[in-house]
């Protein structure tokens, strides 16, 4: 029951169309377990994760996972903006899905300013392209797009977990760079980064002895 | 050991701030460990339950880091597992508790969106808890109040769960609606709320859900609840004996406004689908069978083999119906209601002919729509509709179903369900597709198409068609000849209409009116349809209005004025009321002149009425003026009376019920002469009305003619008195006194102009009263009551103090001047109000004889303008003039010629007489060099025994005589005292100007001789 200690704590959100598998992205990098079905967001979902960079810096991530339908747009746009990561997230083999990324991304933008969230743009069910069905998007296209607003790319597949750690861990890491080179700072008020617990001791002096639950096991 | 253990399990040291991140931690801790409910946890889970909504209540305001460990553990699961598990209701209860709190405080809405995030709500809302505990109910329906007050164009799309493979749900809407008709008033409460701010959502996919997959069951159910509520109600009127079910009517009628308010509040949602919906089904099944034909006086013509065909009686329609137009104003309803009411006629009830209106013209109403009557099939629906709310794919067809079961019982019934459903249904269905055509389309709705069918598989025979009724407009526009004619003939009209006799009471009368007047004002209503009957639409003629009514509103006027009449106060300002908006047009009467005499006549008769009680009661001018500012006050409010559930029970006399003296009958002598007085008031406005006059002679006081607190006066040559006025609490004020005509001013000099004074109070002389000191002669103790307010049962002092004067003489002459002051204002207003009741005022002896014979003598005493005054005093006044020392009297008078003098003693009633009494006899003990008592005095303890000894003496000589023999009354009464007791009035007759303390003294010498 020891709070895991960490040095930083991220708010990353996933954005994008309905039924693009944010949900199964999110499970996967959390739970590391894909669902075959899985019924659609209503409002908003939330997880955790704590990841450790190259450096060792322990970093806790907290995901809001959102629902693409339009009718909660209005809803997941309030998660906007205590958040300093952006997943856009697309399906590889629905090319509206793409299309709708730079109106994503517009949107976030004008929500979280005036903070300028890390983004990356995340392709998914890339399993599906492997087992032989229709890709609508393109990798370079999406590539060409992602150089253009610089922002990083990758394809993923929650069902075979490959590059799901990769596409958190990214832009966590470039998150954590851009607070070395002094590009974000930590403001009261805003909750896209906090700092952690360095103490390893989790208790407060103010504790006094509870009566042990009944139970309780011993 | 334990503690080590716990030490290194962490979480298991309860911190000791409650609100902190780390108190939550404990609490999480403690949740996990506790998972499954038992006996033994049950309290600590129930605290830490409590626990957990406080602290991240304080969290969503002070720290977002307490939020963040709820998601992160979870822990919103926790209370879903806990709730699965068949807890008792001691845990559920709080866990609806804590929920509740959650989502009533947090504001945060990041976090409130989490939390009704991903239908974890919505399980909770369809958790089938154990609602026959009170306390889980109450719980519950607070909880889902709640969510429905965190409802908006957003957030509706967490409850209402749209159209897809899996889902078309509303669980907050379907599960609450369920409680309807709960047994628990404040249940019914939060559920009409919930609906209405669900209704409010402007949500079109939302709308849609609710009206096809809820509003019909949802709305017939209703409508039969509120049906069933309008029986127990006329039970409880028809079987009332002797206003027992005061309580209990009020409690019914209370429960029908509320009804009818929550159905206006859906309706003035303007959400055209639902209002669709809604006014069908009441239309049909509630108000046009139940309310409207109720007006029938032969209930047998409609329900020939209905034994037990459902209906109210007219009063109690009438009543309801009232109420239905003053508070619903959704255009298509009422008018279509109207329309049914006032424009059906005999043969399209018996025929059942549905035609096209002509006279509208537009729409072809041949489509027959059914009725389902309130029986016990609705109540079955009533049972199924919980289950088919559930089913919510099922909704529709289960409602066919059960419209179909409906079906057979009514066969299995006997013909009369059927007839009576295709009676009804048929009935108005014309008139509201006619004169409403945009409102009811039946085709859009699903009952009529079921009842389309109903219709082929009943097969209705000839007899049944004959009773059902369609509700064809007679009105095309030849059959506007007569209204009489049309009116036997149109039995709803005929009965209101004939309600409005009142020969045995007013009863129905009352109702009658409400509704015409409700009618009348209401915005809903065509114009067109109320013509004909509200005003004739003849425009050849000279009238424009409908004679009828008018002369039946002419004769409860008449009926009022009569001795012993059986209208009460309200039916006649209702009555009044109604008139005047019918024949009052743009500030011009148009009644004609035969109506007008009438009214002229009944002013008279009510004049004359009041006459008999003038001046026979020894509070008449304090009535008056009471009767007169309450009238003003409170003018009649229809809305308020229909919110009384007294009227609806027969009119009664006695004050012992409890209801008002308006609302009921004059009960003795004083009510029936307050009542006179509101009648002749009531009718005198109407007459200044209707003859375009304006008020010029009430209120007797005419405010503007009064002096004002902070008015600055010229009071060089007034007579002033200074005082100390001392207050009860001790404080002291150095105050001037000076006396009006009608008013009493306390005022300090104005610093600015000398011999000017600044009022500080103002009262009325007609309300002060005074009383000595017997322990110092320069006191008085003066109270002065603020002008009548009959709001406040008893009379407020406006100021109450003690006043010293300088010296003895200076006290003496204030209270002559204050004491006579008062009589003399009073003695105006008694003129006054003589004038207002043509009673010639020159020859003073016209009314009440036992006192002329006084008046009219000191009438010659007194020459002046008093004379005019004299013959208003009151009985009780004339009694102080001395008999048997009239002649001394009145030579002291006219020689000093003061005006008023003659009033001098006169005190207002009993009391007060007791009270000089007593006053003089304080005197007499400190200042035994007092005036001699005055023979004035004397007669005012024998007061009533020479009121009674009096009779009339129309002639100066028999009143000497008279005063004589009182005197001699008086002086055996006052021999039997000592002779102080005598004495003791000197100061009391002294009193007032210092120039007539001489006088009495000499008239006590004589006396006392």
């Amino acid at each position: 029951m020891v709070e895991p200690i960490f040095n930083y704590q991220f708010r990353l959100i996933l954005i994008g169309d309905s039924t693009v598998g944010k949900s199964s992205l999110l499970k996967y990098f959390t739970d590391g377990k894909f669902a075959e079905l899985s019924d659609p967001t209503v409002g908003v979902d939330f997880f955790a994760r704590l990841i450790e960079l190259k450096d060792g810096t322990k970093i806790k991530l907290q995901l809001w996972d959102t629902a693409g339908q339009e009718r909660f747009r209005s809803i997941t746009k309030s998660y906007y903006r205590n958040s300093v990561g952006v997943l856009l997230v697309y399906d590889v083999c629905n090319r509206a899905s793409f299309e709708h990324i730079p109106q994503w991304m517009m949107d976030a933008r004008r929500h979280i300013e005036p903070h300028r969230p890390v983004f990356a743009l995340v392709g998914c069910k890339l399993d599906l392209v492997t087992n032989g069905s229709r890709r609508e998007v393109s990798k370079e296209e999406a590539r060409a797009f992602a150089d253009q607003h610089g922002v990083h790319h990758i394809e993923t597949s929650a069902k075979t977990g490959i590059n799901v750690e990769e596409a958190f861990r990214t832009v966590t890491q470039e998150v954590y760079s851009r607070i070395q080179t002094g590009e974000y700072k930590l403001e009261d008020g805003w909750d896209g980064i906090k700092t952690g617990f360095y103490k390893p001791s989790g208790f407060d002096f103010n504790l006094i002895e509870a009566e042990p639950a009944e139970t309780s096991c011993c | 050991m334990f503690r080590s253990r716990s030490w290194f399990g962490g979480g298991l040291w309860k911190p000791k701030n409650p609100h902190s991140l780390e108190h939550l931690k404990y609490l999480y801790h403690v949740l996990s460990k506790n998972q499954t409910v038992s006996e033994n946890n049950r309290g600590l889970l129930v605290e830490t339950l409590r626990s957990i909504a406080e602290i991240l209540i304080w969290g969503d305001q002070n720290d977002s880091s307490v939020f963040d460990f709820f998601l992160e553990k979870n822990m919103l699961s926790f209370f879903l597992r806990i709730m699965k598990q068949k807890c008792g209701s001691y845990v559920c209860v709080q866990l609806l508790q804590t929920l509740n709190i959650l989502f009533e405080n947090i504001r945060n809405e990041t976090s409130l969106y989490y939390l009704l995030s991903n239908n974890h709500v919505n399980s909770i809302i369809v958790h089938k808890f154990d609602f026959s505990d009170e306390e889980v109910m109450a719980y519950y329906i607070s909880f889902l109040k709640t969510l429905s007050l965190k409802l908006n164009a957003h957030t509706i799309h967490f409850f209402y769960n749209e159209v897809n493979e899996h889902t078309n749900d509303f669980p907050l809407y379907t599960e609450a609606i369920k409680f309807f008709n709960h047994s628990e008033g404040m249940v019914r409460i939060a559920v009409r709320t919930l609906t209405l701010n669900v209704y409010r959502v402007e949500d079109v996919s939302m709308l849609a859900f609710i009206r096809d997959r809820t509003a019909a069951p949802y709305f017939s159910n209703l409508v039969w609840f509120i049906g069933n509520h309008i029986i127990e109600l006329d039970t409880c009127v028809r079987n009332d004996a002797d206003h027992q079910s005061q309580n209990r009517l009020s409690d019914l009628v209370a429960e029908h406004l509320d009804h009818l308010h929550y159905l206006n509040d859906i309706l003035c949602l303007n959400i055209s689908d639902l209002n669709k919906v809604l006014s069908e089904h009441l239309l049909h099944k509630l108000l046009v069978p139940l309310y409207v034909y109720s007006l029938m006086r032969h209930k047998n013509f409609l329900c020939q083999n209905q034994e037990e065909r459902k209906h109210v009686s007219i009063v109690v329609a009438l009543f309801l119906l009232s109420q239905v137009f003053l508070i619903v104003s959704h255009g298509p309803l009422v008018h279509t209601l109207a329309a049914v009411m006032l424009l059906s006629d005999f043969e399209t009830i018996q025929t059942g002919a549905s035609k096209v209106l002509e006279m509208y013209g537009d729409i072809s109403s041949d489509k027959p729509i059914a009725f389902s009557p309130p029986k016990e099939s609705l109540e079955k629906s009533l049972e199924n509709l919980s289950e088919s709310l559930t089913v919510s794919d099922d909704l529709y067809e289960e409602e066919n179903n059960l419209e179909e079961k409906k079906d057979t019982v009514n066969t299995e019934n006997g013909n009369e369900e059927v007839s009576g459903t295709n009676r009804a249904s048929t009935s108005f269905n014309s008139v509201s597709t006619v004169t409403v055509p945009v409102l009811m389309s039946p085709e859009q709705l699903d009952i009529p198409a079921e009842d389309l069918e109903e219709i082929k598989h009943l097969n209705v025979t000839d007899e049944e068609k004959e009773q059902i009724l369609a509700l064809e407009s007679p009105l095309t526009p030849q059959t506007q000849k007569n209204i009489t004619e049309s009116l036997s003939n149109k039995p709803f009209l005929e009965t209101i209409l004939n309600s409005l006799f009142c020969t045995e009471n007013d009863y129905a009368a009352l109702f009658a009116l409400c509704l015409l007047y409700a009618l009348a004002n209401n915005q809903g209503i065509d114009r067109k349809t109320l013509d004909p009957i509200l005003c004739n639409s003849q425009s050849s003629t000279t009238t424009l209005y409908n004679e009828i009514l008018i002369d039946r509103l002419i004769h409860i006027i008449t009926l009022s004025c009569q001795t012993n009449a059986r209208v009460r106060l309200v039916t006649l300002e209702l009555t009044i009321k109604l008139l005047i908006q019918l024949v009052m047009s743009e500030g011009q009467s148009m009644l004609k002149d035969s109506h007008l005499t009438a009214i002229e006549a009944a002013k008279e008769q009510s004049t004359s009425l009041l006459k008999n009680f003038y001046k026979s009661e020894d509070i008449f001018l304090d009535m008056f003026e009471d009767e007169y500012s309450e009238i003003q006050k409170r003018p009649l409010n229809v809305e308020w009376l229909m919110m009384d559930s007294n009227i609806l029970l027969p009119p009664t006399g006695t004050p012992m019920t409890g209801i008002e003296f308006t609302k009921r009958l004059p009960c003795g002598d004083v009510e029936r002469a307050r009542r006179a007085i509101r009648v002749f008031f009531l009718i005198r406005d109407l007459s200044l009305t209707l003859n375009m006059e304006a008020e010029t002679q009430l209120p007797l006081t005419n405010p503007a003619n009064c002096i004002q607190v902070d008015n600055v006066l010229d009071l060089n040559n007034s007579d002033i008195i200074s005082c100390t006025i001392v207050w009860k609490d001790g404080q002291k004020i150095r105050r001037f006194i000076v006396i009006d005509v009608k008013q009493l001013i306390l005022v300090e000099p104005d610093t600015s102009k000398l011999g000017w004074g600044v009022a500080k109070l103002v009262g009325f002389l007609q309300d002060i009263e005074v009383a000595g000191d017997k322990d110092d002669s320069r006191c008085l103790y003066l109270t002065i009551y603020k002008p009548l307010s009959s709001s406040t049962g008893n009379r407020v002092p406006l100021l109450s103090a003690k006043f010293i004067f300088d010296d003895h003489i200076r006290c003496m002459a204030a209270k002559q001047r204050l004491t006579k002051g008062r009589i003399k204002a009073r003695q105006k207003k008694m003129n006054q109000i003589a004038r207002l009741l043509d009673i010639p005022t020159s020859i003073p002896h016209a009314t009440t004889p036992p006192n002329y014979a006084l008046r009219g003598f000191r009438c010659e005493r007194l020459g002046r303008g008093q004379r005019l005054k004299d013959h208003q005093l009151r009985p009780m006044f004339t009694v102080n003039k001395v008999p048997g020392f009239a002649a001394q009297m009145r030579r002291e008078n006219v020689a000093r010629a003061t005006p008023g003098l003659s009033s001098t003693p006169k005190r207002g009633d009993t009391t007060s007489n007791e009270k000089s009494h007593e006053n003089g006899l304080r005197s007499r003990d400190n200042s035994p060099k007092m005036p001699r008592p005055r023979s004035e005095e004397i007669p005012l303890e024998d007061m009533r025994l020479r009121k009674a000894s009096l009779t009339s003496n129309g002639l100066t000589i028999s009143h000497i005589c008279e005063e004589k023999k009182d005197g001699q009354i008086s002086a055996c009464s006052t021999n039997g005292e000592p002779s102080s007791v005598i004495r003791k009035h000197s100061e009391e007759t002294s009193f007032t100007c210092p120039q007539e303390v001489k006088p009495p003294r000499r008239k006590g010498q004589v006396e006392t001789v």
